[in-house]
């Protein structure tokens, strides 16, 4: 199962319902999803939600880490994410914080490898104030040069409060070594030392800003509690002058992997040894097999409930957990799988059980229990997290990034339903090899007590 | 759908949902129900009324280890891999989570399997198996936890466990939430055993919950809690906080590349007090965590970029460090709370000014208080911000559960009482009665073998200028001048330098 879900696992739904196989209930999203594309290209997604007096606005544009294909400007997407919040000639950083105060709102950002995300989560009767602002600061954003300079030092800031974390720079080094050419080579953060150069980049922000925050890259997507015609009102009256822009974007694809890398990572501070390896896996795709397939697969390899956690969590207790998965990308990414080993003594052996395990998978079918048992899981976890509207507009948004359609999200959830014993021998078989494979190991460097 | 005024229908929000709420304390078992018919999920928080501080001595740690071992363990009946097949298709979880007063075991499934979930859930807390691999698995979890992550792997949360350790250091408090490394090394499964025979008592316990579940379960838990023990609830004794003297300083050495930073001091009020909500309005225009709203946040981190956030808090926040919840938590009440600062890590030659520059903005604030204009402003934030919170039926239980511990009304309902009749001159009295920007402890993580540098720096007030990567406004400039000159007066009898490896031990 995705990170993603896994994240909303502490939410609890009050308005879900399981699909249980009838013509009207095969989609997994339970809610009506309306979609309107403005002459402008932004595309509209409106879901009413049983959320009396609250109301979930976010804008997805889809630009991330992916995009950054010049050289010396990884990280750029994140760090337009926070100039986003220095206002406009309308509204000065001050006035836009100013409104979202006067209204109450939780408002923020995030930006991963594909898209940023802007969201607030307020009353329904501030929608009007929510559109004017956040449409005014997509189409007119305005910062000085002496702003950006300091909003850099913000950046610096974030990269810092995460860097005492190994497992940053253990996913820094596993995709800087997976990837040859493709974006995904670095981390959304960027390169530290791209990240000290942001201050010398204000000219390309405004690039930045002209060639990705425009309306046809962009989807506006509403949950909760709103009446669609007054809806579509003010998305016209604030939305309609946004102008569409011309850039594509030209991502460059790596070759096939041709042999298996391995990194060793000494870490300077106090920590217990840890393995990650990445596997070059598919991309998202809601027609083809392979990506659900993969998601089943981790969890028949990985999952608390699979034999190899058993093994190495519960009755060896070798490590201290073990998980494996691959993330939504909109290009083929990393299936990851990751360790963290008790005792250093013990990584060999740890290595060799995955590696057991998943050329076991490549045989061995699984029973169809095992299979009907993963699925329902699955779906269960998927509808407990569909509780609230940021919710239900965090899950939207997930999709929406990948094609641009929200019904992906019921195409991807039917296509988990098709899944055989064969597709995950299948997927074992393409992905998971070794000559596919890059792996760090991380240990703490002598002499640390 | 029909709007009514904004705060009012947000307040709508939370009761549209309830069918039933009403506190069950008759019978010997406490329950806070909050049912909900249409609710296809149910929740339980189940509380013990024992924490950290109810483990004994040398034992540090050990409520967490005995709460741990029956969450992620098994019941007499299922070994531990027998529980996790079972909850898996129903992709429903049970989580503990351990404080210094309470301990919560929470529950979350899908209707459709309630009655088999019920089981094991009660199972696990009332007929735990308390296997020997299950004890040892958690304990490495627990030793690991202080000796790897918190020491080393989140500077953010040792600045704020340091703080902790500082605020309380002679107090039942002065424990992180799993004990100490020596406590927890020496804790056998014969204590664990023996823990839970003497703390898990029909008294202690106190089970909440939430959702779409038969009235007829409420029976039922009343009737399965009945086999324990009749011993009722007893509180630790509590004793004042020892005053703070000056600025009391703890740099903690460790390899880090930025250094964060946390301070604060004892509060003698609880969401019980009046004055509580008085504070809880100041403070967000101090410090809103998470926000642009907050002084702290716009002038170190807005207007000088020294770092990602600065925000404060009047009461134990632990959203924030590895969370991606940004409202007040749940279940983590305390009956003595505390004012803090946190100052996420700065660029190491900049933190003697961060430091500086949090105090100074303090001391105008207690000095200055609020103008009638953010006084009105950041009131009205508050009311509309804080009907966001219980967003769902667990955390509407979890705050009510809160609410209960402290005797005073559902919290988010006393905000709305308290703010609406609240004046700026009650914020301001309150600030200036309970805040006190010259007794402070600060706790700061610095890189290994910087720590004397800091403290020196801070103990004879060395001027410290802030260095930008690039320029700032002239009146920046000019606050600047005055900030890296502000005196601090440290004391430093009550100072020291550590290593992190020193900390949490025993």
């Amino acid at each position: 199962m995705r990170f993603l879900l896994y994240l909303m696992l502490c939410l609890v739904p009050f308005a879900l319902v399981i699909a249980r196989g009838s013509d009207e209930s095969n989609k997994i999203f339970p809610y009506p999803i309306n979609q309107v594309t403005l002459d402008n290209g932004l595309n509209v997604i409106s879901i009413p939600f049983d959320s009396p007096g609250i109301i979930a606005v976010w804008t997805v544009v889809r630009a991330g880490s992916r995009n950054e294909v010049e050289p010396g400007k990884s990280g750029f997407a994140h760090f337009f994410e926070h100039m986003m919040f220095r206002g406009t000639e309308k509204y000065s950083k001050d006035a836009y914080n100013e409104m979202l105060k006067s209204i109450g709102a939780d408002n923020n950002a995030f930006t991963t490898d594909d898209y940023t995300a802007y969201h607030t989560l307020a009353s329904s009767d501030a929608l009007e104030t929510i559109l004017d602002i956040e449409s005014d600061r997509f189409m007119n954003l305005k910062y000085t040069e002496e702003d950006f300079k300091t909003e850099a030092g913000a950046i610096l800031g974030e990269y810092n409060k995460n860097y005492s974390n190994p497992d940053m720079t253990i996913y820094e080094k596993l995709r800087e070594n997976a990837f040859e050419k493709h974006t995904y080579k670095h981390t959304t953060m960027g390169f530290l030392k791209d990240i000290q150069d942001m201050p010398n980049q204000y000219q390309y922000s405004l690039t930045f800003f002209d060639r990705w925050y425009r309306p046809e890259n962009c989807a506006l997507i509403i949950v909760g509690d709103f009446e669609q015609a007054k809806l579509m009102e003010l998305v016209k009256k604030y939305y309609s002058n946004w102008k569409r822009g011309n850039y594509t974007l030209d991502v460059p694809l790596d070759v096939p992997q041709k042999e298996e890398k391995t990194i060793n990572l000494p870490w300077k501070a106090k920590t217990l040894p840890q393995v990650s390896m990445g596997y070059r896996g598919p991309g998202f795709n809601d027609k083809e097999i392979d990506m659900p397939a993969m998601d089943v697969l981790s969890q028949v390899l990985f999952s608390e409930t699979s034999e190899l956690f058993n093994k190495l969590v519960v009755e060896e207790q070798l490590v201290e957990y073990i998980y494996g998965g691959q993330q939504d990308h909109r290009d083929p990414e990393l299936f990851m799988v990751d360790a963290r080993v008790k005792d250093k003594s013990n990584i060999e052996r740890v290595r060799a059980e995955i590696d057991k395990a998943i050329e076991q998978a490549k045989t061995t079918p699984v029973s169809a229990e095992r299979l009907a048992s993963i699925k329902s899981h699955m779906k269960y976890l998927f509808a407990m997290g569909l509780d609230n509207p940021n919710g239900i507009a965090r899950t939207i948004s997930h999709y929406v990034q990948l094609t641009g359609n929200p019904e992906s999200v019921n195409n991807i959830y039917s296509l988990y339903e098709k899944i055989t014993v064969e597709d995950l021998m299948g997927v074992a078989k393409k992905y998971l090899n070794k000559t596919n494979r890059t792996t760090v190991i991380m240990t703490q460097e002598e002499g640390q007590q | 759908m029909k709007r009514l005024p904004l705060i009012s229908t947000l307040f709508l929000f939370a009761m549209a949902l309830i069918t039933l709420f009403h506190e069950a304390s008759q019978g010997a078992i406490r329950i806070t129900e909050i049912h909900s018919s249409n609710s296809p999920l149910v929740t339980f928080r189940v509380v013990l009324r024992a924490g950290e501080i109810n483990s004994p001595a040398g034992k540090e740690g050990l409520n967490a280890l005995t709460a741990y071992v029956i969450a992620q363990g098994g019941t007499q009946e299922l070994s531990y891999q027998q529980v996790v097949e079972k909850l898996y298709p129903w992709a429903a979880n049970i989580n503990v989570q351990v404080d210094q007063e309470i301990t919560t075991f929470i529950g979350t499934v899908h209707r459709d399997h309630l009655d088999a979930f019920y089981k094991l859930f009660t199972d696990l807390l009332l007929h735990p198996r308390f296997d020997e691999s299950d004890f040892s698995r958690v304990k490495d979890l627990g030793l690991n936890y202080l000796k790897n992550s918190l020491r080393s792997t989140s500077d953010e949360q040792l600045g704020k466990q340091a703080l902790n350790t500082m605020l309380y250091a002679n107090h039942p408090y002065k424990n992180t939430e799993f004990g100490t490394v020596q406590g927890l090394t020496t804790s056998t499964l014969d204590d664990v055993k023996a823990y839970y025979k003497k703390t898990y008592t029909q008294g202690n316990f106190w089970f909440g919950i939430a959702g779409g579940y038969p009235k007829s379960l409420i029976e039922k838990i009343k009737t399965d809690f009945s086999m324990l023990p009749e011993v009722p609830f007893s509180e630790v004794t509590l004793p004042k906080p020892e005053p703070i003297n000056n600025l009391e300083v703890m740099v903690v050495e460790k390899p880090a590349r930025a250094f964060a930073i946390s301070m604060g001091h004892p509060l003698s009020l609880t969401r019980k007090e009046k004055d509580f909500y008085a504070l809880l309005v100041a403070n967000s225009y101090f410090g809103e965590h998470r926000t642009f709203n907050g002084v702290l946040m716009n002038r170190l981190r807005g207007d000088r970029g020294l770092n990602y956030g600065d925000y404060s808090y009047v009461e134990k926040f632990v959203g924030g460090v590895g969370s991606g919840n940004v409202f007040p938590e749940l279940n983590t009440p305390l009956r003595q709370q505390f004012f803090s600062i946190w100052l996420r890590p700065v660029q190491p030659e900049n933190t003697h000014f961060a430091i500086r520059n949090a105090l100074f903005e303090f001391k105008n604030f207690v000095e200055q208080g609020l103008s009638k204009e953010d006084f009105e402003k950041t009131k009205k934030f508050v009311l509309n911000y804080s009907k966001l919170w219980a967003g769902t039926l667990s955390r509407r239980l979890g705050y009510q559960m809160d609410s209960e511990f402290y005797g005073t009304e559902y919290f988010i309902d006393r905000i709305d009482k308290e703010l609406k009749s609240l004046s700026v001159e009650e914020v301001n009295a309150a600030v200036k009665k309970y805040l006190d920007y010259k007794n402070v402890k600060i706790a700061v993580v610095v890189d290994e073998g910087k720590g004397n540098e800091i403290m020196n720096s801070m103990i004879s007030n060395m001027i410290s200028p802030i260095k930008y990567a690039s320029p700032v406004s002239p009146n920046i400039l000019e606050q600047d001048k005055f900030i890296e000159a502000f005196q601090l007066s440290i004391n430093k009898e009550e100072s020291k330098v550590v290593k992190a490896n020193e900390l949490f031990e025993k």
